[in-house]
């Protein structure tokens, strides 16, 4: 299978599972639609396109067009650690507060995506997080959690 | 109001020490966010979004603005001097602009591609301030069913207009006006598909979805790969160009800032499509086609121009007809239904401020950004020299800051990872992501008109056809997505829309 063949398959089914989805809502009539009514009509738009999709990726195919990994030639354990750090502010941001949250991210970021001498990891850390502390919390009155820290 | 007072009361409004200030922010704004390459002005915006919250709506408006058209200046410096759009507006200006800093005319390609946008935007706003109040006049006698057909075509153009195959951009708008039925329905009172989350009750938001497709995804492929860059070391002289670099501009800047206008007005990539267009347009009449991307002037004129008109061409529908034309301009519809205006023929009308105020602030915009793209090229390119290992913490940080204060609340920053990793994966599959943001943003406006024209026609969906504006509006759509099932078009499309 190619790329397409694999994407529009898996539209295929994101847009059975909103179908379905939609049907807990009434999908009500012409002349007075539901609740269920746009979302069962996009659902069904996307395994539509999914099939046309699918026939187009298939002939491709057919003319030699095969799977190209995307993970080659490329650090994706780079971008994986990105998006996993920013899954851990989120989880940490409320519990640990807005500064020493935002310290550890930057510190992380700056040491081991790109690994920078640790003079600039400290010192840009501390910078940043004081910085953005003075513009969004103090200057901008965002109100960003404190923690148990207070701060 | 008539018109002469209207402009006046917007001139007050821009020169209020507040509304200046604010669009000199934005406008700040805009050119670092097109100087920097892997920061556009969507994400920007989105990033801005919640810290305008607490300020005057024609304030917010200003500095988004702002943000929107001075990325479109600042996006032809790395063009010219590191090869690197920081805008897809400005992809164009690497072909001659790149060539001519590599022959020491660095200073008169930056300063072109300044005064052309000057030049251009300006006469954009003066089209934008006559067409804008005559198009809303016009739009007072549509109906539902009128204005969902404009919606459905403003989609199909953009559809048309993406690279790549048709049925993903298709795709992608049906999947953005899915997220946009998610939340409580206005008719019924029912919570669609909210997983009794309490933040979903108001919908997923544009902010979250915007951030992670365009930010947090562009961040990740950007670390994943090479992130080392090179500036071309060349001294910038002689910014002003002479009379001969202006003989062999004008042309390309007129023609540049006609055709911009009138395809910013389309929905569609407007900005992008134009800068294109023009430079097809300027090889196709130049004495010397053969010459162009080997460093003429011309190809960095045009282009900039045409971008620039563009941005204020796509004012058009947005504050004429309450319809946005691309990404960007559905932020900024976005950003009115956020601090309460309701977008449609009527604002000029019960917000004349909004729309003169922004007008105006334009106008004044444009100058600043002379101001600071001439003399201050020095400094935007020591900001180019900021390593992108350093630079990414900060983007990231912004745009969880951004997410987390829309509501203050993690839903929004776990939203915006989830579409931070969709995006990455649309990007690598080649699904264009600004089809989608364009219907999460008309989805609710196409919700209710489509449910209004059949409550209207007692179900019956040829009240579509029956009325003759949305019938030809529905023709033209249907038109663009035949075009592509006959074989000339389906050759020629993707080769325009790349």
């Amino acid at each position: 299978m190619n790329n397409d063949q694999v994407s529009s398959g898996t539209w295929f089914f994101i847009g059975v599972t909103i179908c379905l989805a939609s049907l807990q809502y009434k999908l009500g009539t012409l002349s007075s639609p539901g609740s269920g009514f746009l979302p069962f009509l996009s659902g069904l738009a996307i395994g539509f396109f999914s099939i046309v999709g699918f026939i187009h990726a298939t002939i491709r195919k057919n003319r030699g067009e095969v799977w190209a990994s995307f993970l080659k030639a490329v650090r994706w354990e780079k971008a994986l650690i990105v998006l996993i750090s920013l899954f851990a502010y989120g989880l940490l941001l409320e519990l640990i507060g807005f500064f020493l949250c935002t310290l550890l991210f930057i510190g992380f970021l700056l040491r081991v995506v790109v690994p920078q001498r640790w003079l600039l990891v400290t010192g840009g850390s501390l910078l940043i997080t004081v910085a953005s502390y003075i513009v969004f919390e103090v200057l901008l009155k965002a109100r960003m959690p404190k923690g148990f820290l207070g701060f | 109001m008539d018109f002469f007072n209207s402009a006046i009361m917007g001139f007050q409004l821009a020169f209020q020490p507040i509304n200046f200030m604010f669009c000199f922010i934005g406008v700040l704004i805009g050119t670092l966010v097109g100087v920097l390459p892997g920061l556009g002005p969507v994400a920007a915006m989105s990033l801005l979004l919640p810290v305008t919250f607490n300020i005057p709506p024609v304030s917010a408006i200003i500095v988004l603005s702002g943000i929107y058209y001075g990325a479109m200046y600042g996006g032809s410096t790395t063009s010219i001097l590191v090869n690197i759009p920081g805008e897809a507006a400005s992809v164009v200006t690497c072909l001659d602009g790149y060539q001519m800093a590599r022959q020491g005319r660095a200073g008169p390609a930056l300063g072109i591609a300044a005064f052309g946008s000057f030049i251009a935007g300006t006469l954009s706003i003066v089209g934008l301030m006559f067409m804008g109040p005559f198009l809303a006049a016009g739009a007072l006698r549509f109906g539902p069913p009128e204005y969902f057909t404009i919606m459905i075509l403003g989609m199909t153009v953009l559809t048309f207009l993406s690279s790549g195959p048709m049925w993903k951009a298709l795709l992608m708008a049906a999947f953005g006006l899915f997220l946009s039925t998610i939340g409580m329905d206005n008719v019924s009172g029912i919570a669609r598909l909210s997983f009794n989350i309490e933040e979903l009750i108001d919908g997923i938001g544009l902010v979250p979805v915007v951030m992670g497709l365009f930010g947090i995804s562009e961040v990740m492929l950007n670390v994943e790969s090479s992130m080392e860059r090179s500036i071309f070391e060349t001294k910038i002289k002689n910014i002003l160009p002479n009379l001969k670099d202006w003989k062999a501009s004008l042309g390309p800047i007129i023609r540049g800032t006609i055709l911009g206008f009138f395809l910013g007005i389309l929905p569609g990539a407007g900005a992008i499509i134009s800068s294109f267009a023009s430079y097809a347009v300027e090889k196709k009449i130049s004495k010397h086609p053969e010459k162009f991307g080997t460093g003429v002037i011309e190809g960095v004129a045009g282009p900039e121009s045409a971008n620039n008109a563009a941005t204020g061409g796509a004012f058009i529908p947005l504050l004429s007809l309450g319809i946005p034309s691309n990404a960007v301009t559905a932020l900024l519809l976005g950003a009115l239904i956020i601090h309460g205006i309701q977008p449609g023929p009527l604002l000029i009308k019960e917000h004349p401020d909004i729309f003169w105020g922004t007008v105006a602030s334009m106008y004044l915009g444009n100058i600043l950004l002379l101001i600071l793209n001439l003399p201050l090229i020095g400094l935007w390119v020591k900001v180019l020299k900021v390593p992108y290992p350093v630079l990414f913490p900060l983007i990231l940080l912004f745009c969880l800051i951004g997410a987390y204060s829309l509501n203050n609340s993690i839903t929004g920053v776990i939203i915006m990872n989830i579409f931070g990793l969709i995006g990455y994966f649309f990007r690598k599959f080649r699904y264009e992501a600004a089809p989608l943001v364009l219907a999460l943003v008309l989805g609710p406006m196409m919700e209710n008109s489509l449910r209004q024209s059949l409550l209207m026609s007692g179900g019956s969906p040829f009240i579509f056809l029956n009325r003759p504006i949305s019938s030809v509006i529905l023709i033209a759509a249907f038109l663009l997505l035949a075009f592509p099932l006959i074989p000339w078009f389906s050759q020629k499309r993707p080769a325009f829309g790349e």
